[in-house]
């Protein structure tokens, strides 16, 4: 008699078969992003998805409701946009950094040129856009940042090198205020830093100066060597070189200022991560921050009080005053709703939420139109509005490389700088291991991007 | 003709009929019960399966094809590069000094984590009062996310503003660098054996697994207390220590949060940890998410993998004659019992 089939499924099977499974469920979202959904049923709301720091109910509803779209808000994360961009299903608005994020992400083609949208557009006109938009124009002929087609637009900016300082220190330490006119130049500046500077049994209890981003040394380094008239990367920015005379200068400037020990430094981070907290605690007299400081600043009467506001320190020349930030939004290459993407940008940067930014001092408006709207009733606001105002004619984008992120490049010199400031490692054989290190990052990155 | 006959002789035996019928209640019974058996095992075993295959075969897998390219995720020119990335994770002395670092720090908190928490349970089996209220607080910073944890530390060890330094402020004593080297290690050495609720809470579990009359026994023979644990206690209590310290081993040779405690945790922030910190996982966080080399990074982790599953080989084998189980573990993993059987 011939045995019936078994007619339940085997272990072996069974592990087959979810295998199969196991591979389609992972395989679905890529054959889904494929496909586009456009915008819904007709009359339905379309939905827009945009990657951002986390907003609150009420703002999202507030949005919806004005804008009359769905908002799917994704938190910024950027191995998830990575993973998102990676498997073509990116969002359609995406927070950004103009001066770091648009050089590698355009080189690699993953921004829409938003050119045409601008040309069209009634409330972002490119004649009222701010200089500091140019930050998001990327030329991937010449593969040059600060021209080219636009890639996304700031909300606001700063001019990142300009510095705030606490008058009442000053006074106690019986030193002049430095001028709203005229730059300082960084020694004079590292200069006051130490003598303000106040130490306790090895600790320091007043920062004297806190000279840029701790963990992201290489602006402050460009920066300077552009004030000392060189240029920290080459021309075809494939390559870097701390050896220049200029590069060399400013590398020596922040080692100076690390040994100083007389403010965060990659020697000895702050543990808050930015300048506020030990500035309103009484324990710092010069922040070097842009225009936005003075939007934490201005919400606090006592320390606005004893506040000012002054142009960026030169270590040369040639006066630069650059912007390493211009957060705002752009556009993927591959977003489904380029045109939903727009309406919102024409809402956020154009209506008047952008209005109602621009008079909080948390940024100088990326809309030129919008420069009136800057708070200039209180003294505190008038003296910082000023200075800022001389400050423009000298802003500039300082390019960075597309073939590898700027946080690659802090990461090597985070990694180099601390041993040698403590072993007191001369500036040149510093530079000479920051080029290898660089140089090989990016001829990895320039391979890949051909 | 009567039915019967129509039937055939078969038909008059109701039983023998029924046996023969491949379709009849009879025949199915065995395969009924084999078959339930069967539904249950991929009830309960499928979803877990089918994650398995999911969320970590399927990455596995990329991960590992990823590992022969130069891909950094979103450049179009990414290409096949063989072993060279591998050969990179064995050449590059960074890369062989994160490794190393790796090693020694395993080396010293796996041990130090297993004795402080084997402390603490001796300790908290005594008949004292408020156990319960000791046991919670000492099991506390188990249940702090490592996060938290570190962030706690981060301001406790501030050089200008931690509490640290203060406490050395009022004995006049300069301040230190805590979390900057030669010091960071030890922070984080602290930070780790502080989260030692755990070995604890599973240590006690054994200790009072352990009968009672054998502790009594040696005690009226004359034995001193040092002489229980270490002739009674500590065997009996052996499989627990040794599935704790292989346990420990895999998850401190992959520690990667706690080494954050001095930094902004970003891809840029990673990148300041103090150099005695920059274990293996810093390494691959730094290169995914700060150099974008995703081919690389992948052969880092799989590299890691290799090594975990080495230590671990070795452990176990190191382990003979010293771990004492009151079942023989080879006769029980000869003859599974499953549900049903008699």
């Amino acid at each position: 008699m011939p045995v019936a089939p078994r007619s339940s499924l085997d272990r072996r099977r069974f592990l087959t078969a979810s295998a199969g499974a196991a591979f389609t469920a992972a395989a679905l979202p890529g054959c889904a992003s494929s496909v586009d959904s456009g915008g819904g049923a007709k009359g339905a709301k379309e939905t827009l998805t945009i990657m951002d720091v986390a907003w609150e109910k009420k703002d999202k509803q507030k949005a919806e409701q004005e804008l009359g779209m769905n908002l799917n808000i994704v938190t910024y994360d950027v191995t998830k946009l990575n993973a998102m961009l990676a498997g073509n299903n990116p969002p359609d608005v995406v927070r950004g950094i103009g001066a770091t994020d648009v050089p590698y992400f355009a080189a690699r083609g993953l921004m829409a040129d938003l050119d045409t949208y601008f040309a069209k557009s009634d409330v972002l006109k490119p004649s009222d856009l701010a200089a500091a938009n140019d930050v998001w124009r990327y030329d991937s002929e010449t593969r040059k940042q600060g021209t080219g087609p636009r890639y996304g637009m700031a909300k606001d900016y700063s001019q990142d090198c300009m510095f705030w300082y606490r008058t009442d220190m000053f006074e106690a330490a019986g030193l002049e205020l430095p001028s709203d006119t005229e730059p300082l130049s960084c020694d004079e500046w590292l200069d006051l830093g130490k003598r303000l500077v106040k130490r306790r049994l090895g600790k320091v209890k007043v920062y004297g100066l806190s000279a840029g981003p701790v963990v992201a040394p290489l602006t402050t380094i460009m920066w300077m060597t552009a004030s000392a008239g060189g240029s920290l990367f080459a021309e075809d920015l494939a390559t870097v070189d701390f050896s220049s005379p200029e590069a060399l200068k400013a590398l020596q400037w922040y080692l100076d200022y690390a040994k100083a020990d007389i403010g965060p430094s990659v020697v000895n981070p702050n543990p808050d991560g930015w300048d506020w907290p030990t500035y309103q605690a009484n324990r710092m007299a010069m922040a070097n921050d842009g225009y936005w400081f003075g939007g934490t600043i201005g919400g606090d009467a006592k320390i606005a009080e004893v506040s000012r506001f002054a142009p960026a320190p030169q270590l040369g020349s040639n006066r630069v005053s650059p912007c390493f930030g211009g957060t705002g939004y752009w556009v993927p290459k591959g977003a489904k709703n380029k045109d939903t993407a727009w309406k919102y940008f024409e809402w956020y940067f154009g209506g008047k939420l952008a209005q109602d930014r621009a008079t909080t001092g948390w940024g100088i408006p990326s809309l030129k139109s919008l420069v009136p709207k800057m708070p200039q009733d209180t003294a505190f606001h008038k003296q910082s509005y000023e200075v800022q105002q001389r400050e423009l004619p000298h802003f500039s984008v300082l390019p960075v490389s597309p073939y590898a992120q700027v946080d690659a490049l802090n990461v090597v010199l985070t990694k180099v700088l601390p041993d040698a400031v403590k072993s007191g490692t001369a500036a040149g054989k510093i530079a000479d291991a920051l080029n290898s290190r660089i140089n090989d990052q990016l001829a990895r990155g320039k391979e890949l991007v051909g | 003709m009567s039915t019967d006959q129509l039937a055939g002789p078969d038909a008059r035996s109701p039983m023998r009929a029924a046996l023969a019928r491949p379709g009849s209640r009879r025949s199915r019974r065995p395969r009924s019960l084999r078959a339930r058996r069967t539904g249950a095992f991929y009830v309960f075993a499928g979803p877990w399966l089918l994650g398995f295959l999911a969320m970590t075969v399927f990455p596995l897998g990329y991960a590992l094809w990823l590992s022969f390219t130069n891909s950094d995720g979103l450049s179009p020119n990414a290409r096949f590069v063989g072993l060279s990335n591998y050969r990179e994770v064995f050449t590059d002395p960074e890369t062989l000094a994160s490794l190393g670092r790796t090693g020694l720090f395993t080396v010293i908190t796996v041990p130090l984590t297993i004795a402080a928490g084997l402390l603490l349970a001796v300790l908290l089996n005594q008949p004292i009062r408020a156990r319960g209220v000791f046991r919670t607080l000492v099991y506390l910073p188990a249940v702090v996310p490592p996060v938290g944890s570190a962030l706690v530390f981060k301001l406790i060890f501030d050089r200008d503003s931690g509490s640290a330094n203060g406490l050395l402020d009022l004995f006049g004593v300069n301040g230190l660098s805590w979390l900057a080297d030669p010091y960071a290690r030890w922070v984080l050495i602290t930070l780790t054996v502080w989260g030692c609720g755990n070995v604890m809470i599973i240590s006690l579990a054994g200790l009072q697994d352990i009968p009672a009359e054998l502790l009594d026994a040696a005690r009226m023979d004359g034995a001193s207390w040092w002489q229980s644990f270490t002739r009674i206690t500590l065997p009996l209590l052996s499989p627990v220590l040794f599935f704790q310290l292989i346990t420990q081993i895999i998850a401190t040779l992959q520690s990667f949060l706690p080494l954050l405690i001095s930094v902004d945790p970003t891809p840029k922030g990673v990148g300041a940890v103090p150099e005695s910190n920059q274990l293996i996982m810093i390494d691959v966080f730094t290169q995914y998410f700060s150099n974008g080399r995703y081919g690389y990074a992948s052969a880092l982790l799989w590299v890691l993998f290799a090594f975990v599953m080495a230590v671990t080989f070795v452990v176990f084998k190191l382990s003979r004659g010293v771990v004492f189980y009151s079942v023989d573990p080879e006769q029980t993993q000869n003859k599974p019992r499953t549900i049903g059987d008699s």
